[in-house]
């Protein structure tokens, strides 16, 4: 039941407004900040050393020609060196610094997911949305690169321009800063708000895209068997079509607002030449006239690509609403535990009720049965009666609405979930196959397993031949999703990383499933012998009638009724 | 890998090709705003030289006359700027349509057939985001792969004009740019840089541990996950720094060709000023300090289209990516070409079906799965095929739905090849009931009408009834117009099988393939489902392949692909047919 709760995927993880969640991500970066804010400065040096340049050519021209002062060769080559060392040391620097604090987001974001509250998050929300939310955390770098630094180089050209341009006509320097203001953030601004609706439609219509595109793809046999291909091609198409309108229509926002933007600089240059003739302003002199001039050219081109930035600014800082937004009370709330778990591992619910969400209807109400040390019980019922629930109950994934689960004579709501989770190995429906070797996979059981229990848990799991047989034997590569096996082979292979852990407790929801009539036979007539001194929980939908077992319930009505070994 | 690197290349070349077109319009704007460009800088440069001698000569235009010119130049160059980005983007979208089409059309070319090699997920990030990384090939790359070169060029031959020297300058800087980058290897650092990075690779191990979180966290190795996470970004960052100092020259090399080239300008344009100035004559003078400050201001513009060629470099990488997972994707060569139609003949309660020494394998490292397989189906009759997994029963089913073809041998329904016969009279033969039937995202109604979408309500109430979908219909908050499917009400398995079957119903076809239908349902529900397949089963001939319990749920004759004998006694006989005879 847990797989296919739709209800909170899309719509649900909603986005909060504006700056929070973007300082929120500052926050995160906190230990990174030497790195961030020393790269921030190498721009804004190298920044100063390209104004300096541009002015330093325009002025020394304007000097030799007109007379004056004339800006010295040396300043000149020192700054042209200064720009481009100081351009590369500076690129280096911040990509460096982004890719640490990426790093961080990433590993935040991992372990936020896995904890407390979220580790129901995990079952219940479907893969696509984890996969947007990746490529959120992917979004967050264009934070630091495209906006916070040029932003900052945009803080400090403004008051260079304005204090170079003050003593030469103060009326020309108001006219100059205002432009630039305009040019740099009000713009970028008007741009951040126009973009925020937009990147609001785009990301649903991508979403849109993406779910015809799958269902394309994965109702491939249903196409193909009703002969609907050019039905669905045609329902792919449209929403490509739309989410392609809506970019044409980002497009040309941007276009525009980047032309407004140029037309500041150009502004600004044409009252600089203004006043240089004396038309309407100044006269200023020449020669000094020229350096500015290039120094409005320079200070406005670096100002330039920050109207861009603000059209995605909307985009990144709903990346971060989103991101942040993970693990924030939308799971379960299971009671944070704070001793170990108890030697003994005697299983009981009592008068347990629970229920997923308020709004869904009870899936226990008053389940109670024990499970003594060592035993093998199954526990049997159509789907959707709650098997998969018991599990997520007795691993802390959900906690009970009313009554109590005692582990060893314990309240399992004391206990810590992870110390709970080392007396369990759960073999789930949804259990998951890494994109990693077979050895990998098994090791997450068990680390420090040696080569011999592989092949032991594997043989247990009627799957050693089928590793064997493969040219890479435990060092083969699993495919996504275990892709590059057959699915009752890569449960299999899951089966045996279960079966591999040392936990006292195995809970095997539907072990067999994927294997053929025979094989199921074999392995649940050897089940009882490989799990010698283990309690073994058997969650099924009914029985093949050669499992040794103590106990048998089934489940009905969210109780469980004692059933006929 | 060099075999590689020509299906890249050759892909990048025919992209090209293709979006150059489009891409016309981004040229043309790119060519006319150098060429505002170099007007801009005159207009500026006649202004300084006329704030220099001062008004009253006749040698230079009126002061408010270039002032005009310039506010006029400036907002045409704004605009054909912005044109230039509307075309580009326009560009970006059309290569990317283009590319999708044909992606998707690969994949339903490919059919199911290419769900065993490639995984969904798979196949629709490469129709969806690795198509949207494109964009910058097209909007970018291309244009910027001609600009680099038109632009300078028209650049450099205008400033010749009026200062040779100075263009001579930027010409031997400008060269210095492609020959620094090929002599440091800067083009293949920036190229591998997102490739050999391995970006790619952190991002999906990061995907992959995210989507199994459940199973780490229930296995209690969140820690070392995070710990190994966090290492392998950490190695990824050094070995992406390692590559990023090489390539990072490549936009150092344009910075520094553009300061040397202005440096140089300067000095010697420079002296010549110098030496006019204690000359004295002043109308010279202004013409040299024009000339001078029209070429410096021109430095910059040089140099852009270079740089903007440079930073578009990383969109063709991210082509060349995916141009090697698009080449895997059958292409039109490889479809089934029918000839002609044969039409099939149908029985009245059914068709016949018969395979006559077929022999197929999915890999021909792995042998064959059917060798040799010969059985025959009389119209109205039930088949179930049984046998372990990998005996081949959802081969034949496959096989029947025309999915694939046989290795050798035919397959003959209604009398008919199925080879033979064109894609729509082959999908109107059948209907077929899956494991799990896919729900595609949108209503209740829509998902079955999908078998039929011209069926009347009638219809649609009649297959309603007959696969026991109004049983649960009015518990859905919005009856037949509940959402379902990704995003919508999720519906339990035993309820998405009726809507298979009311699927199958409205389709009403003569052959009913039912490949396992119930194994993933309780026995319960099971023997409901079995009860509503067989009221569909009357008058049509039925194959079915099942597990043992599915076995009992019909009467009829029965094929054990595991092994030359069937498991029913009653069954035992098989269809008595010519030759009716089974080879394993």
């Amino acid at each position: 039941m847990f797989m296919s709760d739709r209800s909170l995927s899309g719509s649900r993880i909603q986005d909060r407004d504006g700056l929070t969640p973007v300082l929120r991500v500052l926050g995160l970066w906190k230990d990174r900040a030497p790195r961030l804010v020393a790269g921030g400065v190498l721009s804004l040096l190298a920044l100063v050393a390209a104004l300096v340049l541009m002015r330093g050519a325009g002025a020394r021209m304007g000097g030799l020609a007109f007379g004056g002062a004339v800006a010295g060769l040396v300043l000149l080559r020192g700054a042209g060196v200064a720009r481009v060392v100081l351009r590369y040391i500076e690129r280096l620097v911040t990509h460096d610094a982004m890719f640490r604090a990426l790093a961080d987001i990433r590993v935040w974001f991992f372990r936020r997911l896995a904890g407390g509250a979220a580790a129901g998050l995990g079952f219940r929300r479907a893969g696509d949305l984890l996969s947007r939310l990746v490529s959120d955390v992917e979004a967050l770098d264009g934070l630091y690169l495209r906006i916070m630094v040029p932003l900052a180089g945009a803080c400090v050209v403004l008051p260079f321009l304005v204090m170079a341009v003050l003593p030469v006509d103060p009326v020309l320097a108001v006219i100059v800063g205002g432009l630039f203001v305009i040019g740099a953030f009000a713009l970028p601004l008007l741009a951040a708000l126009m973009g925020r609706r937009e990147a609001a439609i785009l990301t649903q219509r991508l979403a849109d895209l993406r779910i015809g595109v799958l269902d394309l793809v994965t109702g491939l046999r249903e196409i193909r068997a009703f002969g609907a291909e050019g039905r669905m091609l045609a329902h792919a198409q449209a929403r490509d079509a739309a989410l392609l309108r809506g970019q044409a229509r980002q497009a040309r926002l941007l276009a525009m607002m980047g032309g407004v933007s140029y037309l500041c600089g150009q502004a600004a240059v044409l009252a600089v030449l203004a006043a240089i003739l004396g038309v309407g302003l100044g006269p200023i002199p020449a020669a000094r006239g020229v350096g500015l001039l290039f120094l409005v050219i320079a200070g406005f081109e670096s100002a330039g690509g920050l109207t861009r930035a603000g059209a995605l600014a909307g985009g990144i800082s709903r990346a971060a609403a989103r991101v942040v937004a993970v693990g924030e009370a939308d799971g379960p709330v299971v009671p944070v535990g704070t001793r170990p778990a108890p030697a003994g591992t005697d299983i009981r619910f009592e008068q347990v009720s629970f229920r997923w969400q308020a709004d869904r209807g009870a899936v226990f109400d008053g389940l109670t049965l024990e499970i003594r040390q060592g035993a093998r019980v199954a526990i049997l019922g159509p789907s959707g009666i709650g098997k998969s629930s018991l599990a997520a109950l007795l691993l802390k994934v959900a906690a009970p609405t009313s009554g109590r689960i005692m582990l060893g004579g314990e309240d399992l709501a004391t206990l810590e979930s992870s110390s709970v989770r080392q007396r369990m190995a759960w073999l789930s429906q949804a259990t998951h196959l890494f994109a990693d070797t077979i050895r990998a996979n098994l090791l997450l059981g068990r680390p420090d397993a040696i080569e011999a229990d592989l092949w032991t848990a594997l043989d247990r799991a009627q799957v050693g031949d089928v590793v064997r047989a493969l040219p890479d034997g435990l060092d083969a590569w699993l495919g996504e999703g275990g892709a590059s096996l057959s699915g009752g082979q890569g449960r299999r292979i899951a089966l045996a990383r279960t079966l591999l852990s040392d936990a006292p407790i195995l809970i095997l929801d539907e072990p067999a499933t994927g294997l053929d009539a025979e094989t199921e036979r074999d392995f649940l007539t050897t089940l009882y012998d490989v799990t010698a001194g283990r309690t073994v929980i058997l969650i099924a939908h009914r029985l093949v009638g050669v499992e040794r077992l103590d106990r048998v319930w089934r489940l009905s009505d969210g109780r469980a009724v004692a059933a006929a070994v | 890998m060099s075999g590689d690197k020509m299906v890249m290349r050759a892909w990048t070349r025919a992209q090209s090709r293709l979006g150059r077109r489009q891409a016309m319009p981004v040229l043309a704007c790119g060519l006319l705003a150098g060429l505002v460009a170099v007007g801009q800088a005159w207009c500026v440069a006649a202004v300084l030289a006329r704030g220099l001698i001062g008004s009253g000569t006749a040698a230079w235009p009126g002061a408010g006359l270039l002032l005009a010119a310039l506010a006029g130049l400036a907002v045409l160059r704004a605009l054909i700027m912005a044109g230039g980005d509307i075309s580009a983007a326009r560009a970006g979208r059309g290569g990317r349509r283009r590319l999708r089409d044909e992606v998707l059309g690969a994949i339903l070319r490919g059919g199911p057939a290419l769900l065993r090699r490639r995984h969904s997920a798979e196949l629709t990030a490469l129709a969806v985001d690795r198509i949207e990384a494109l964009d910058g090939f097209f909007a970018r790359w291309i244009p910027a792969s001609v600009l680099w070169i038109a632009v300078p060029g028209l650049i450099a031959t205008l400033a010749a004009l009026v200062q040779p020297g100075a263009a001579v300058i930027m010409i031997v800087c400008g060269l210095a740019v492609p020959v620094g980058q090929a002599v440091f290897g800067i083009g293949a650092a920036v190229a591998s840089r997102n490739q050999f990075l391995a970006m790619t690779r952190l991002q999906a191990r990061f995907l992959d541990r995210v989507r199994g979180i459940a199973t780490i966290v229930l296995l209690n190795r969140t820690d070392d996950e995070a710990g190994r996470l966090a290492t392998a970004a950490d190695e990824l960052r050094r070995r992406t720094m390692k590559i990023l100092r090489v390539a990072f020259l490549s936009s150092a090399s344009i910075d520094c060709a553009m300061v040397v080239a202005l440096v140089l300008i300067v000095v010697r344009d420079g002296a010549t000023l110098e030496v006019l100035r204690h000359g004295g004559a002043s109308a010279p003078l202004a013409d040299a300090a024009a000339r001078s400050l029209f070429v410096l201001l021109l430095v910059p513009e040089f140099f852009a289209p270079l740089r903007a060629l440079a930073l578009a470099y990383q969109d063709r990488a991210h082509a060349a990516g995916a141009a090697s997972a698009m080449d895997d994707l059958p292409d039109g060569a490889g479809a089934v070409v029918v000839a002609g139609d044969v039409v099939p003949q149908r029985a009245e309660g059914g068709v016949s079906v018969a395979f006559e020494h077929v022999t197929f394998a999915w890999d021909a490292a792995r042998g064959p799965v059917l060798t040799d397989l010969s059985f025959a189906v009389r119209a109205g009759e039930i088949l179930t095929l049984v046998g372990p997994s990998g005996a081949g029963k959802s081969t034949i089913i496959e096989m029947l739905l025309g999915f694939i073809v046989p290795g050798s041998g035919r397959v003959l329904v209604g009398g008919a090849d199925l080879t033979a016969m064109a894609p729509a009279t082959q999908s109107g033969l059948v209907s077929w009931i899956g494991q799990k039937p896919v729900l595609f995202a949108g209503t209740l109604r829509e998902n079955i009408l999908f078998a039929r979408p011209d069926a009347d309500e009638d219809a649609l109430a009649a297959a309603l009834r007959a696969a026991s979908v109004d049983r649960f219909v009015a518990d859905l908050p919005q009856g037949l117009d509940t959402p379902i499917g990704e995003g919508g009400f999720g519906l339990s398995g035993g309820q998405a099988q009726r809507v298979a079957i009311a699927r199958a119903y409205l389709k009403d076809a003569p052959l009913l393939l039912l490949d396992e239908p119930t194994a993933h349902l309780d026995p319960e529900t099971e023997s409901e489902i079995f009860a509503s397949l067989r009221i569909l089963a009357r008058g049509r001939t039925v194959i079915l392949s099942s597990h043992a319990a599915g076995v009992r749920a019909f009467a009829g004759p029965c094929l054990d692909l595991g092994m030359p004998r069937c498991v029913e006694p009653g069954a035992a006989r098989m269809a008595p047919i010519e030759e009716g005879h089974v080879h394993v």
